[in-house]
């Protein structure tokens, strides 16, 4: 279950990429490239939940 | 035609731009909000456009068609029932099911004990905003989301499947209405981005305003503290809005945190020093608020007229048009002053004469939108907004 005063979380984030990175094995090819999609796909979930409060 | 209507476009967004940076354009820009009026006109009831956002975007773009305005917003009708329903959320009366089919929706804020938001629960929301929004608020809202530690159900699941993809669905969807609205009736996109004050979100959502007015003599702290918590996510939700051009504005939807909704000194210490860094971090990126100022807080122009030149637009609607143009005019563009009680029940020629009085008073020398005073409902006649686009056409050219 989600702790969620354990994790500093940042304006358009919810699951910071250096959390996430600490599951994975080592990145054998484009670390900035998983890094990216993640913030990208992250960022979405940040809208979701933002914008239930400011605009619905 | 698509070369007409591309040059139209070019030049009415060059017409309201150059106004909303509180110049002198060829002539007064109009740009009504038009909500349940777009339903009305083309014959929509209010259930079909709030509930089917298909149903909406035809709307405008039929009325888009019809009308001289020289911006619109693609959708003034903005909360899609279809997706509040899909969320699961409670808070608002849908029309055709809670209410009749042709009032607009309503927004239901619960009894001071039911409150979204518990007085105990401030350090929560300022340590972590958004994990705070998302295990207990969403619960609280959502008649289907089952709150953290409960068991998993179906329909919790669902809520965010089915509101994520309507979400993306329906946002999707303005990219679409935009390229719409310049390709088919060469009309620009009146805004872009949400903003609302720290304060104003505290009581529209979460504590409600009975409970949140208690809290500002029982707990101050602890709200200056959440608006501080709050104010860099609400600043960037806004921004990753904006318009990507930095042409239309950002609108902040203003609503209880005037006098006499609170005091002057609650206004000082509290709303407006969390919500002025905002704007001006906003400027400082190059984009325009525009300040659509719910009720009357001419208490508060002064305050207003701390900011850079020309990084709002001051919409006005029940104070005083006048003062807003003495106090703000020579940084701001204004914009409203056309009551929507004069476009509901008044005539053509009252309507025309209220035209003549605003661009002789507000827009003589530029930096004015003709607006209605607030966003414009069913009740408003379709006589009377064809004759403030006439009256403005007839008496605003420089």
């Amino acid at each position: 279950m989600d702790q969620p005063t354990e994790i500093h979380r940042e304006p358009g984030v919810c699951i910071p990429w250096q959390e996430k990175l600490k599951e994975l094995p080592e990145i054998r090819g484009d670390a900035d490239l998983c890094r990216r999609v993640w913030e990208d796909v992250d960022s979405l979930a940040y809208t979701y939940i933002w914008h239930c409060l400011l605009s619905f | 035609m698509a070369t007409d209507l591309e040059q139209r476009y070019d030049q009415r967004l060059t017409r309201y731009v150059t106004a909303l940076r509180n110049e002198k354009a060829d002539c007064v820009p109009i740009r009504p909000f038009l909500a349940e009026f777009c339903a009305k006109y083309t014959g929509y009831t209010a259930q079909e456009v709030t509930h089917d956002f298909t149903k909406a975007f035809d709307a405008v773009l039929r009325t888009a068609t019809d009308f001289d305005f020289d911006a619109m917003v693609g959708n003034m009708v903005y909360v899609w029932t279809g997706l509040t329903q899909a969320i699961g959320l409670e808070y608002y009366a849908i029309p055709g099911i809670d209410v009749e089919p042709d009032t607009g929706f309503q927004y239901r804020e619960p009894s001071e004990e039911r409150a979204y938001m518990k007085p105990e629960e401030y350090d929560a929301l300022i340590e972590d905003p958004t994990g705070f929004l998302l295990n207990v608020w969403l619960p609280r809202v959502s008649r289907d989301v089952v709150p953290i530690g409960a068991p998993s159900t179906f329909r919790s699941n669902l809520s965010f499947l089915k509101g994520g993809m309507a979400m993306m669905q329906y946002f999707a969807g303005f990219g679409t209405q935009a390229q719409r609205m310049r390709t088919e009736c060469g009309m620009p996109g009146a805004i872009a981005g949400i903003l609302k004050a720290p304060f104003d979100i505290l009581a529209d959502k979460l504590r409600g305003f009975l409970g949140l007015t208690m809290d500002l003599f029982e707990r101050p702290d602890k709200v200056r503290a959440a608006c501080e918590a709050l104010m860099p996510h609400l600043t960037h939700v806004a921004l990753s809005g904006a318009d990507p051009a930095k042409q239309v504005p950002i609108t902040i939807w203003m609503h209880r945190g005037c006098t006499p909704f609170i005091s002057p000194a609650q206004f000082d210490g509290l709303y407006w020093a969390t919500l002025k860094p905002i704007i001006e971090e906003i400027w400082s990126r190059g984009h325009q608020v525009l300040f659509y100022a719910e009720g009357n807080w001419d208490r508060h122009l002064p305050a207003f007229a701390e900011l850079p030149e020309a990084s709002i637009i001051y919409h006005v609607d029940m104070g005083d048009i006048l003062e807003a143009h003495r106090v703000l005019g020579h940084k701001f563009c204004i914009s409203g002053g056309m009551p929507n009680f004069l476009l509901s029940y008044g005539t053509p020629d009252q309507v025309r004469e209220r035209c003549k009085a605003l661009i002789e008073r507000v827009g003589r020398d530029g930096g004015y939108v003709m607006d209605a005073s607030a966003i414009v409902q069913n009740d408003a006649r379709v006589e009377n907004v064809r004759a403030m686009v006439e009256a403005t056409r007839e008496y605003g050219t420089y």
